[in-house]
Order: structure tokens, then C-alpha cells, then sequence
């Protein structure tokens, strides 16, 4: 079992160092190339709504990313000390929609659930989390 | 991210290069805007070759279909090629392939724009 944490404060600034963040993860744990952008667009989606959704007047919300390797899977955990706010209760966009009516919000969760495995949502005392997993190969 | 615009005959093409991303996608949409501007009449067709593309997010998505209504609203041809397979992917994913116009290449996509003189 591979695991990494890393902690950031909830502001759009820190995205590309979530990057590399999980970049390294993915040399160290020698992870095919061709998932790595799945998981990157997780993140990154996942960090967005943090900090669209997270920040209250003058408090910026520390995100914590957790990532495990166990056997073939690899679970993503992302916390946050914000208000509660469950991504997953958004409704899904209309992807049928035309050019006009298409909404332009709601979705990086869609994209998420499309290609992970797994997600889902706990509020733990003061904290958001979101779980994903996917099956990746070595 | 880099952003260059050229224009072909009546056609304006942007050729965005790296990663757009949240970071990013606020420029890319004011460059966008850009393309679009051009006198005495709008261009005729905006093509976007995304040969360069890495990467995109849904904040990249967004400014692909706000575009994409800003050429609709001014009739003005709008169409995308060369995306990355990742890229083409995310486009697939959420649907936007249905609403944009996507060619394999540059040269496929310049040979459907209109180029008749005014």
C-alpha cells in the first residue's frame, strides 16, 4: 500500500501544486500514463467547487488530499473544513441540451462520476469529504 | 497556457498551447472573445485547432460554449479540430461533441469554412 497526504489552503492558487502533487504519486507508485488525466480532472473539479463553495468572509478553507494505493485501486480522499456542502446533490446537467440551453455549471461532478468508479460524499464533524476510486493499472 | 490567433481568408483560427485549466480558462475566454473582432464585418468562421491542448477541465468546457453562442448569436461559423485524444474524450464525456463542430485536423477543418469574398 502506497499512500501520500498533502494539505493546501482552499484557494485556486494552489492547484498546480495539487498537480504535482499527484504527479509525483503517480511516479513513485509507477502508475500507467494514460489514467493519470482522470484523476488529474478529479482534482482539479473537485478542488473548484472547494473553493467556489468552500470560502466564508474571511476564512479560507485548508484542504487536506489523501491518495492510497491498495492492490489495483486507488482511492482519492479530499477534505475540507468549509460549510457542508454535498457536490454530489447537485442535479446532473442536461447533456442533451442544445448549444443555447445548455447549462454552463454542474459539470465537473457530472465528468467526475462518468469516469471514477466510485464517489461519494460524508459530512464528518466539521468536514466535507469526498471519496473517489478507480481501478488503475501499474 | 499561450493563445495565437492567425487569420486564413475569412476565417480567424485560435491555436491555444498547454493546459486549460481553472488557472487559465478566464484568459482563454477574453482571447476568444478576440477572435471574433474583426473589421469591417465578424470574421466569417472561427476555428479553434486545439492540436496543442493538454488538458481540459469543465472551466476549459465553459469557454468553449460560451464561444460557441457568441458565433451562433453573430452567424458566424464555429468549429474545433485536431484534439488530443484525452481532450476528445472530455468532449465526448460531456456531450459537447454534439453541440460543436469537431474535425480530425486543420486542413479538414479549413476545407468546410466558407471562403467566398463579400
Amino acid at each position: 500500500m502506497i499512500e501520500r497526504r498533502a494539505t493546501v489552503p482552499g484557494d485556486a492558487a494552489q492547484l498546480s501544486a495539487l498537480t504535482e502533487f499527484l504527479r509525483d504519486f503517480w511516479s513513485s507508485a509507477d502508475l500507467a500514463p494514460a489514467q493519470f488525466t482522470s484523476f488529474e480532472l478529479a482534482l482539479e473539479e473537485v478542488f473548484t467547487n472547494i473553493v467556489m463553495h468552500g470560502s466564508q468572509p474571511g476564512r479560507v478553507p485548508q484542504v487536506e488530499v489523501s491518495l492510497v494505493l491498495a492492490g489495483d485501486g486507488l482511492t482519492m480522499t479530499v477534505e475540507d473544513d468549509g460549510p457542508q456542502f454535498d457536490p454530489l446533490s447537485l442535479p446532473p446537467p442536461d447533456i442533451t441540451a442544445g448549444l443555447e440551453d445548455r447549462p454552463v455549471g454542474g459539470l465537473g461532478v457530472f465528468l467526475i462520476r462518468q469516469i471514477m468508479d466510485a464517489v461519494s460524499y460524508q459530512r464528518i464533524g466539521t468536514r466535507n469529504q469526498l471519496r473517489i476510486t478507480k481501478h488503475v493499472t501499474r | 497556457m499561450n493563445v495565437r490567433l492567425e487569420t486564413v481568408g475569412q476565417t480567424t483560427l485560435v491555436i491555444p498551447e498547454g493546459r486549460l485549466d481553472f488557472g487559465s480558462a478566464a484568459l482563454f475566454e477574453k482571447q476568444l472573445e478576440q477572435a471574433f473582432v474583426r473589421k469591417p464585418t465578424g470574421p466569417a468562421a472561427v476555428i479553434i485547432d486545439c492540436a496543442g491542448l493538454e488538458y481540459v477541465s469543465s472551466a476549459g468546457l465553459r469557454a468553449f460554449l460560451l464561444a460557441a453562442r457568441t458565433a451562433q448569436r453573430a452567424g458566424c461559423q464555429f468549429a474545433l479540430c485536431g484534439l488530443q485524444p484525452s481532450v476528445r474524450d472530455v468532449f465526448e464525456l460531456s456531450g459537447f461533441s454534439r453541440i460543436i463542430t469537431i474535425y480530425a485536423d486543420r486542413a479538414a477543418a479549413l476545407a468546410h469554412a466558407p471562403t467566398a469574398q463579400p
